[in-house]
């Protein structure tokens, strides 16, 4: 009986090594281990072995067993591994062909830049006001301190539907309509995003309808510093760290003193070239003190609060961020460029 | 306004280079525009005598010249010139010259011969060539003979004058002059102005009351009016420091008497007007305001009729001239002019400005009239200009007196304020001495007591009115750049924004999610879209808004429907060959109350977009099958999923631009939240479009107004799900909604899901049948159900749809 199960063990192990494939391999195991295995066969003659061998024969066959199945374990991992190389050599796609994508939409460059410039103020406690894009020439000049007449109302050509109703020129109107709806001399921050519209011929750096954002900021002890520090944060964070402004002396009916603001020229960083016509400087926004007569034609008292204002136009802001050369291509539409944003 | 640097330096001293100069200008708000420099690219240009001229050996047109510079050796130039001969005077263009045209002239060989520069043309110079005799325009430039040698050219041309050129404010009418510019160049350099002395000696015993009276008929449009008188005056040509000063500030130079009017305009910002004496009806000047339709003559050769409220100066017989813009015709000065009255006034600028503009007339007097002039500068622009006319031509006579009427003399502006003011309103800590010495400096006296600081403006400085002025002076001088930049203190605010506002970020943002781009379109529209896009006659859309006056005739009108700009956005693709497209726009269209236009119209936020074209990416994965009506239908279903609109009806409907037979209404209630479908054929055509374009709109408000505030969970279910799938034959004319509703309404309460997988009309059914294929999904949160129930469930569904759409299973 010991060398019939040698036996079995050796022509088992054989045959186990010899299995070429999973089929194989548990035809093997059905033969020696199977309920009709011969393995198996010699476990059931158990009875007939004499009681004093059978512990020691039990134990052999037990042995055995345990050694052929730790064989087949070995050579079913062995032949697993084959079948999956051999897949893996065999499944081989062209990963280079072209994904299948799910196009998503884009936002235009405007709504871009106008989110980063709302994300910036409302992050310096700026709310986002609104107003009407046509409007009386009460609140789009009077109400500025400029009164009909007023030779700065040239610098403005403007779309008139009648004689007192106009596309708004500027977003400044909201500057005043903000005050009026406001407790006298309470605190103020706002910036008016929004359309506005000249009456401009139309060309790379021209349009009869931009983008403007104005700002306000009214308080007690609001001053020139002030508005000088808040425009250099907002700019650094909208470019870059190191931007440098120069704030030059000017004159807008609604401010006093008025600054026009550049920055470093974002393209050449400061060399001169021909983006800021070899000047260093880029002319990016206006800016001022809140005139006296502004804030009392609002019904706020010049002696008790103070506060600047300022404006910006979102499309040349777009311009400088972006590379784009062309005023017009914003309001083409054309899918080209769209899609590059 | 531009003026020379010599101009300027005839006043005041300074050494800072034009550059410099113009940058401190501009950084104290006088900002200067360009620098021009009429001698740029001469600075190795020369005069030089031809002291011998010889045939070139190798060549029959060129010829050799021996120049003597000035230099201790004459140099050799070969040129090809005609009109050179031995002994001129003539330009020459040394080695290393960099001329205006560009060229750079080095030594060369020609034909053999070494030559070490060039002779110069006038063009080469750059001159101004319709100012040259004919014989000068072409060859080389010739010098008059008497002219020294080894001059450089540019002073010899006057070319050595850097003109400034200034794009200055609305408020700084004082720097629209000579004074006015040495006034901030003194108080920036600190250097004291050299005024000159402006006297006149009345050499004539001829007395002005004698001989003119004025008187002003309408004091609102003109508050002072002043006039000289000279006699004997010869008219010709000003002398050639004058004209050169005038070419320096762009004016031409036409005559003594009208150049110094000019030059006085310039120097002191007073206009001036010159009037023929003879030829004055009455010798009597009044200022008044135009009757209607009056005609004008004036010094254009031009006949006008005058509008109402304009102010003319009259004769006794009729308007002579348009006050402050244009002279008359009859009243100009002529070569036979002896006598000249000269009239400097006051006009009301706002006036000067309407009749400028109404007759497009708009000149360097009418610019000055309209910023405002200084009203007490008139007497001292006559005596400056008799002062000038008298010396350049002694037998010119000033008659004795001044005409003057100003029958209200302006109160002199004073403004109280301290010093604690300012510096709170800049943010800076200066000594009050230091703003007093800036206001010093421009010409701004002030008298300090108890820390009170009183300025006294001088009046031409009218823009000067309150303490935040003088905080503008004080700081543009100071410099804007030593202000430190600092954050507002106070009570923090905190930014917020509208929950409309919010709406539009997250709406755009799931329109781009779904894959549709955002366009930007002006607000503009022309009544021949609204045409195309068959907008009924009596539709609200087609009231919209006329521009008084439109840029161009593309846009008379502003938009009342967006569709309009989607349109045209479309279009504009298309015929780019953009054809695969997914656009939306949201923004304002403008409704009026009434027209024409009596209030504010209404404004309302919009979407609208289109698509068109390929369903998905061009690829070689997808069937790149076109998108059709239900692609852009589940662009509007799965928006409206994201907002949590739920529960809309939808329905065929009609929109004016939609075909009839395609376009889907979602309705809340009586509200239209969206509107989509395919283009009407007929507006198709009228856009010249050929292939199938989907479009839809809605109201903003609308859309809003259904949109959950908040987004509630539900929880997992806990109990398993059962499907089954349910086959129907229905008539092809019962609508898919219908089934769905039914299917519904009839399921009980545990139908949690219902999809419609198929839709088959065709071959394997009967003709006027369709077959649709629904999954239903059965689900309770309590129990896990039985066959039973949803036998039940199912059984129920299957007995409406029998009694409500005709329905049979499909076997």
């Amino acid at each position: 009986m010991e060398q019939q199960l040698t036996q079995i063990k050796e022509d088992a192990l054989t045959a186990i090594k010899a299995a070429g494939d999973l089929n194989e391999l548990n035809e093997q195991r059905v033969k020696y281990l199977g309920k009709k295995g011969s393995l198996t066969a010699i476990l059931r003659g158990m009875g007939k072995v004499s009681p004093e061998d059978r512990p020691r024969i039990g134990q052999l066959v037990n042995d055995v067993r345990s050694e052929l199945e730790a064989s087949l374990e070995n050579r079913q991992s062995a032949l697993k591994a084959d079948e999956l190389s051999t897949r893996l050599a065999t499944e081989k796609i062209d990963v280079t062909l072209p994904g299948r994508r799910h196009e998503i939409g884009h936002l235009h460059p405007l709504t871009l830049t106008l989110n980063k410039l709302k994300g910036i103020f409302r992050n310096m406690g700026y709310s986002i006001a609104e107003g009407p894009q046509i409007e009386t020439d009460y609140f789009n000049f009077e109400a500025l301190n400029l009164p009909k007449d007023h030779p700065a109302r040239d610098m403005q050509d403007s779309f008139y539907i009648t004689e007192d109703i106009l596309m708004r020129t500027q977003t400044s109107p909201v500057q005043a309509r903000t005050m009026q709806a406001h407790e006298p001399n309470s605190p103020i921050r706002i910036i008016a995003p929004g359309r506005v519209f000249r009456r401009d011929d139309y060309d790379a750096t021209h349009s009869p309808m931009f983008t403007q954002v104005e700002g306000l900021c009214i308080d007690k002890n609001i001053s020139f510093s002030d508005l000088k520090g808040t425009l250099t944060t907002a700019m650094r964070q909208l470019f870059s760290d190191d931007l440098d402004l120069r704030f030059r002396p000017s004159f807008f009916p609604f401010t006093e003193p008025s600054a026009e603001v550049d920055i470093t020229c974002v393209m050449c960083h400061g060399k001169g070239c021909r983006v800021c016509k070899g000047t260093g400087w880029l002319e990016i926004l206006g800016s001022g003190m809140v005139h006296p007569h502004v804030l009392e034609m609002s019904g706020y008292d010049p002696h008790k609060v103070s506060g600047f204002a300022f404006g910006l136009g979102v499309e040349r802001i777009a311009m400088l961020s972006y590379g784009i050369e062309d005023l017009r291509l914003f309001f083409d539409n054309d899918a080209r460029f769209l899609k590059q944003f | 306004m531009q003026v020379s640097i010599k101009w300027l330096k005839d006043y005041i001293d300074f050494k800072e280079t034009p550059e410099k100069l113009a940058d401190m200008l501009t950084m104290a708000g006088v900002p200067v525009e360009n620098i021009i420099d009429p001698g740029i690219g001469l600075e190795k240009v020369v005069t030089g005598r031809i002291e011998e001229l010889k045939p070139h050996e190798n060549s029959d047109h060129l010829q050799i010249c021996t120049i003597n510079v000035g230099a201790d050796e004459n140099i050799i130039i070969v040129t090809g010139a005609k009109n050179v001969a031995q002994g001129q005077i003539v330009p020459v263009a040394m080695i290393g010259a960099h001329l205006p045209n560009g060229m750079k002239i080095s030594k060369g060989k020609l034909r053999g011969v070494m030559s070490y520069g060039m002779l110069c043309s006038a063009q080469e110079l750059k001159l101004d060539l319709e100012a040259l005799p004919d014989d000068q325009k072409t060859g080389i430039y010739i010098l008059p003979p008497d002219t020294l040698i080894g001059m450089p050219v540019k002073d010899l041309l006057g070319l050595n004058d850097v003109i400034l050129e200034f794009e200055l404010t609305a408020n700084r009418s004082d720097c629209f002059s000579v004074f006015g510019l040495v006034r901030e160049i003194a108080a920036l350099t600190g250097n004291k102005p050299k005024w000159p002395v402006i006297t006149l000696k009345e050499n004539s015993s001829d007395k002005i009351n004698d001989l003119i009276s004025i008187e002003i008929a309408d004091q609102d449009l003109c508050p002072r009016f002043s006039c000289r008188m000279l006699k004997n005056i010869k008219v010709g040509p000003s002398p050639e420091w004058m004209q050169q000063r005038l070419e320096g500030a762009g004016i031409r130079s036409i005559n003594n008497v009208v150049d110094v009017t000019n030059f006085v305009m310039i120097e002191l910002g007073q206009p001036l007007h010159a009037y023929d004496y003879d030829a004055i009806k009455g010798h009597n000047l009044i200022a008044r305001r135009s009757i209607e339709g009056e005609l004008l003559h004036t010094l254009d050769d031009t006949s006008r009729k005058a509008k109402k409220d304009m102010l003319v100066i009259a004769d006794t017989e009729k308007a002579a001239g348009l006050a402050g813009i244009m002279g008359g015709f009859e009243t100009e000065i002529t070569d036979k002019t002896t006598t000249v009255v000269l009239e400097a006034a006051k006009f009301y600028g706002a006036g000067i400005r309407r009749t400028a503009r109404s007759c497009g007339l708009i000149s360097e007097a009418s610019g000055r009239f309209e910023r405002g002039t200084d009203i007490e500068n008139t007497i001292r622009a006559l005596d400056r200009a008799a002062q000038l006319l008298t010396q350049m031509d002694v037998t010119c006579a000033a008659v004795t007196g001044v005409l003057d009427v100003y029958p209200e003399k302006k109160k002199p502006v004073t403004i109280d304020f301290t010093a604690e003011a300012i510096n709170k309103h800049l943010g800076t800590g200066l000594d009050s001495r230091i703003m007093v010495d800036i206001l010093r400096k421009l010409e701004i006296k002030t008298e300090e007591k108890n820390g009170i600081i009183t300025a006294f403006i001088p009046s031409w400085r009218g823009d000067i009115s309150c303490m935040q002025d003088i905080s503008e002076e004080i700081s543009r001088i100071y410099g804007f750049d030593k202000i430190e930049s600092t954050l507002p203190s106070g009570l923090a605010l905190q930014g917020k924004q509208s929950d409309k506002q919010t709406f539009v970020d997250k709406l755009k943002n799931i329109m781009v999610s779904l894959g549709l781009c955002e366009t930007v379109s002006f607000s503009f529209t022309h009544p021949s879209i609204l045409d195309k896009l068959n907008v009924p006659a009596d539709h609200f859309i087609r009231n919209a808004i006329p521009i008084m006056n439109p840029l161009t005739d593309e846009y008379p009108l502003v938009r009342t429907c967006l569709l309009t700009s989607v349109m045209e956005n479309l279009t504009r693709n298309f015929s780019r060959k953009n054809n695969d497209i997914k656009i939306f726009e949201i923004g304002s269209i403008f409704l009026p109350k009434a027209l024409p236009v009596t209030e504010l119209p209404s404004e309302h936020l919009e979407i609208a977009g289109a698509i068109s074209g390929r369903r998905n990416t061009f690829s070689w994965s997808e069937d790149n099958s076109l998108a059709d009506f239900y692609d852009a239908k589940g662009i509007i279903e799965e928006l409206l999923q994201k907002l949590s609109i739920s529960r809309c009806t939808i329905e065929a409907g009609e929109q004016f631009a939609m075909h009839p037979g395609k376009t889907a209404v979602f309705k809340k209630g009586r509200d239209t939240v969206f509107t989509v479908g395919e283009l009407h054929p007929s507006v198709s055509s009228a856009f010249g479009i050929t292939k199938p374009v989907y479009i839809f709109t809605a109201d903003i408000d609308i859309l809003m107004k259904y949109t959950a505030k908040t987004i509630k969970s539900r929880p997992l279910p806990k109990y398993p799900s059962t499907s089954r799938d349910l086959a129907i034959l229905v008539d092809t004319s019962v609508e898919a909604g219908i089934i769905e509703k039914t299917i519904t309404k009839s399921a009980g309460q545990y139908l949690s899901s219902l999809d419609l997988f198929d839709v088959y009309e065709g071959k394997q059914i009967e003709g006027s049948k369709k077959s649709l294929a629904f999954s239903l999904t059965f689900q309770a949160n309590d129990k896990t159900l039985t066959d039973a129930e949803i036998d039940a469930a199912f059984q129920n569904i299957v007995e409406a749809l029998q009694k409500n759409c005709n329905a049979s299973l499909r076997a």
